[in-house]
Formats: C-alpha cells, sequence, structure tokens
C-alpha cells in the first residue's frame, strides 16, 4: 500500500525555489551580493592577470606569482562569506522545512530545493560579480597601460573566464549551501518545528 | 478496511536528559475507531504531544508499536514515512506553521505537490478546499495578511489537501480567542461528519472536548481513562 516513488517535478522545485528568491528579497540580495563581492574580486585578479600577459608578453612570470595569493585569499574570503550567509539562511527556516517535512516531503526534495535556490543565488552572484570585476579590471589596466587596452582585450579570453567563474561560483555556494542543507533534510520533523535560532 | 485507524501496542518513548532517562510515555495502548473526533486531554507534561508525534509518525516510539491503517510505522524507512505523512495524515498545529512567502492557495498546494498532483487539478482542489472552510476571497493572500483564525482555516484546508484518512490537531485552538477558536471546531466537526476524516485533537480546550466522540486522558505518560459517548 505504501508507495515508495514520491517525485517533485523540476518545474514544481525551480518554481518553489524562485519563489523563496523572490519574496525573501532582501536575504536573497545580500547573499548575491556577497557571492558578487567575492567574485567580482577573484575576476579582477584574473582579467588584470589576463590583460597584463597579453601586453607584457614575457614578465608575466613575476605577476602570476604575486596574483596567485591574492586570488587565493579572494577564494576564501568568497567562500566564508557565502557559507556564513547561507548557514543563516537555513538555520531561520528551520520551522519551515519541519512543517514541510510535516506534510511529507521527503529528505530529497528538502534537498533539493534548498541547492536549486542556492545555484540560482550562486549563478546570479557570479553574473554580477564577473561584470562588475571585469570593469574594473578593464579600467585599472587602462590607467596603468592607457587606452591601448580597449582595442587589444583579448576577448576569447575573457569568455572563458566569464564561464569559468559562473561555474566556479555556483559550485562553491551549491558546497557551501549542502552542509546545512544535508543537515536541515535529515532533521526529524518534531526536532525542526522546535528549533529556535 | 479496517474498524482502527490508529492501534497502539504498548508504546513507551524514552528520554534522555541530561543523564537521567524520562519516561513521556509509559505502556500506553490504544485503539482509534475510523471516522470518530477525539480529544486526548491531560495538563502540560503528560506526554499529549508525545504520544500525538507517535501517532503522526513525526517520531519513533523507543518500545511499542504504532499501527496506522494496519501499518506498523516503526518499520517504515524514511521515505515511507513521508509518504504515509503526505498521504494517510494531515497536520494542524497551535501556531498555524503556513510557509510565510506563499500564498494561501499556494500553501494549500504545497502536500498536494509532495504529493505529485498535477499543477491544474491541485489548483482546482486547494481553491474548493479554501471555498469549504470560507475563505475564497482571501486565497491570494499570504499568511502575514490573513487574522489567526483565517491562518487556522488555511491550516485546516491544507491538512485536507490529500484527502488524508487522519486529521492530527495539537492544541488547535491554543492561540485563538473564544469564538475564533468556536469556528474552528466547528469546521473540524463538519469535516469530521461529512468528509469521515478521523481527528485526533491534543487540547486543554473543553469547549473541543464537548464535541468529541471519544476522550483520552492522559496523566505521566499512562492513559487515566477513555471515554467513549455516542455520537450525536
Amino acid at each position: 500500500m505504501i508507495r515508495r516513488n514520491v517525485r517533485l517535478p523540476l518545474s514544481d522545485s525551480l518554481w518553489i525555489s524562485l519563489e523563496n528568491i523572490r519574496k525573501r528579497q532582501t536575504r536573497s540580495i545580500i547573499v548575491v551580493m556577497s557571492t558578487a563581492l567575492g567574485i567580482s574580486y577573484l575576476t579582477y585578479f584574473l582579467v588584470t592577470n589576463l590583460i597584463f600577459s597579453t601586453f607584457l608578453q614575457g614578465k608575466e612570470g613575476a605577476i602570476e606569482a604575486y596574483n596567485f595569493w591574492l586570488i587565493v585569499v579572494s577564494i576564501v574570503i568568497c567562500a566564508v562569506s557565502l557559507i556564513n550567509s547561507t548557514m543563516i539562511a537555513i538555520l531561520e527556516r528551520y520551522n519551515e522545512i519541519g512543517t514541510m517535512k510535516c506534510l511529507g516531503a521527503p529528505d530529497n526534495h528538502i534537498m533539493r530545493l534548498l541547492l536549486i535556490e542556492s545555484a540560482l543565488l550562486g549563478l546570479g552572484g557570479g553574473f554580477i560579480g564577473f561584470t562588475f570585476g571585469a570593469v574594473t579590471g578593464i579600467l585599472s589596466c587602462c590607467l596603468e597601460l592607457g587606452l591601448i587596452v580597449l582595442r587589444g582585450l583579448p576577448l576569447t579570453g575573457f569568455l572563458g573566464l566569464s564561464g569559468q567563474t559562473m561555474v566556479f561560483s555556483v559550485v562553491l555556494s551549491i558546497i557551501s549551501t549542502a552542509y546545512p542543507a544535508i543537515r536541515a533534510a535529515k532533521l526529524n520533523p518534531v526536532e525542526a518545528l522546535h528549533y529556535d535560532v | 478496511m479496517s474498524e482502527y485507524i490508529v492501534e497502539t501496542e504498548s508504546l513507551c518513548r524514552r528520554y534522555q536528559i541530561g543523564g537521567e532517562t524520562v519516561k513521556a510515555l509509559d505502556n500506553v495502548s490504544i485503539e482509534i475507531k475510523r471516522g470518530r473526533y477525539v480529544s486526548i486531554v491531560g495538563p502540560s507534561g503528560s506526554g499529549k504531544t508525545t504520544l500525538f508525534n507517535m501517532i503522526g509518525g513525526l517520531d519513533r516510539p523507543s518500545e511499542g508499536k504504532v499501527f496506522i491503517d494496519k501499518v506498523d510505522v516503526s518499520k517504515l524507512d524514511a521515505y515511507e514515512l513521508a509518504w504515509l505523512r503526505c498521504h494517510k495524515v494531515g497536520y494542524i498545529f497551535q501556531t498555524f506553521n503556513l510557509i510565510p512567502v506563499l500564498t494561501a492557495l499556494e500553501n494549500v498546494c504545497l502536500p498536494m505537490i509532495f504529493a505529485g498532483t498535477q499543477k491544474s487539478e491541485r489548483m482546482k482542489k486547494a481553491e474548493n478546499l479554501l471555498e469549504v472552510v470560507g475563505l475564497k476571497s482571501r486565497i491570494n493572500h499570504r499568511p502575514s495578511e490573513l487574522s489567526a483564525g483565517q491562518q487556522q482555516r488555511v491550516a485546516i484546508a491544507r491538512a485536507l489537501a490529500n484527502d488524508p484518512a487522519l486529521i492530527l490537531a495539537d492544541e488547535p485552538t491554543g492561540n485563538l480567542d473564544s469564538n475564533t477558536g468556536l469556528e474552528i471546531i466547528n469546521i473540524l466537526k463538519r469535516m469530521n461528519r461529512e468528509k469521515g476524516v478521523t481527528i485526533i485533537a491534543a487540547t486543554h480546550d473543553i469547549k473541543i472536548i464537548d464535541v468529541s466522540d471519544d476522550v483520552v486522558w492522559l496523566s505521566d505518560g499512562k492513559i487515566e481513562k477513555i471515554e467513549e459517548r455516542e455520537r450525536s
């Protein structure tokens, strides 16, 4: 009599996740902005690195070694701020998660909703972050090397970079959501209902 | 179809609190007949909520068995429990627990989404249920725009969404004033009579006890007495 295949169609999960993002505007903006901040920092260094290595061929070694650590630091900053904001965002919703479990949502539905939401936020943050970081990177290169930079922009390199940073942003936000999301999904509904932040 | 919707066999639930073992439920065996309106009554700390959680498949017993519709809940894994909660049981909480970002209509749709109901069908059904509880004009309002009594009515509609055999209500009138509480009790009673859904309410409220078919008195995790009444 008991059937196991409770399915949640992708369109429904996308809809719920989008509603959640739309209706929790302030929280979503904070998460997107903190992602964008980290990603734009990262993009800035990658873009300046790219431009410098295109224009100053043969001298890029020194710049790369110096930038490598800055990039590592920017990734760490980005990850920490993301983990922090997603953790709090999910803690706030323990009660809601408990209610959904009472209504019959299996663990994987809850996980899926939270992960789709964070992937969407990561995509948004990645896009804004890349745009901002690329623009400031190009501007600062213009100041260093003159307007000649604009004429010889390595566009294919940019395209590759934009793809990489967006994927990175999405992966990073999924990873940072995974831990609190797994914890939330595995909660006993009674515990989740009575969880006070 | 069996006569009993819920059966428990020497149900025990122990909690560890600061190294001490507390018995919240001690050897509770009850049988609840299909289609009845049952109150579980007792002072706070008597194990009402614990029993309620066991019957609803929200928590597992330390010892003993719970059968919902002849299915042994303790033998189910997490997915089967979720299925059971989705299809067999509807929940009503003291604090309503509506999802704040969704409208009344969407809140009622939610259990049907988890049950895999088609979109057009669930919209129609949710509208229908909201009409039944008298909220047709407010289907697109969010919980924050509804009064406490209206929120609880949305919760009743939500509990009925997947045509459960059983509705569990934990202090459904606890956060409502006396008149609004009476409205909620009457809606529950009507659902019980019209749809034949079994209602189990944990309560202090004398008005709920008055309309109940059966009253289970709990104290210190044990059943004190079970009162069966003639159906009016």
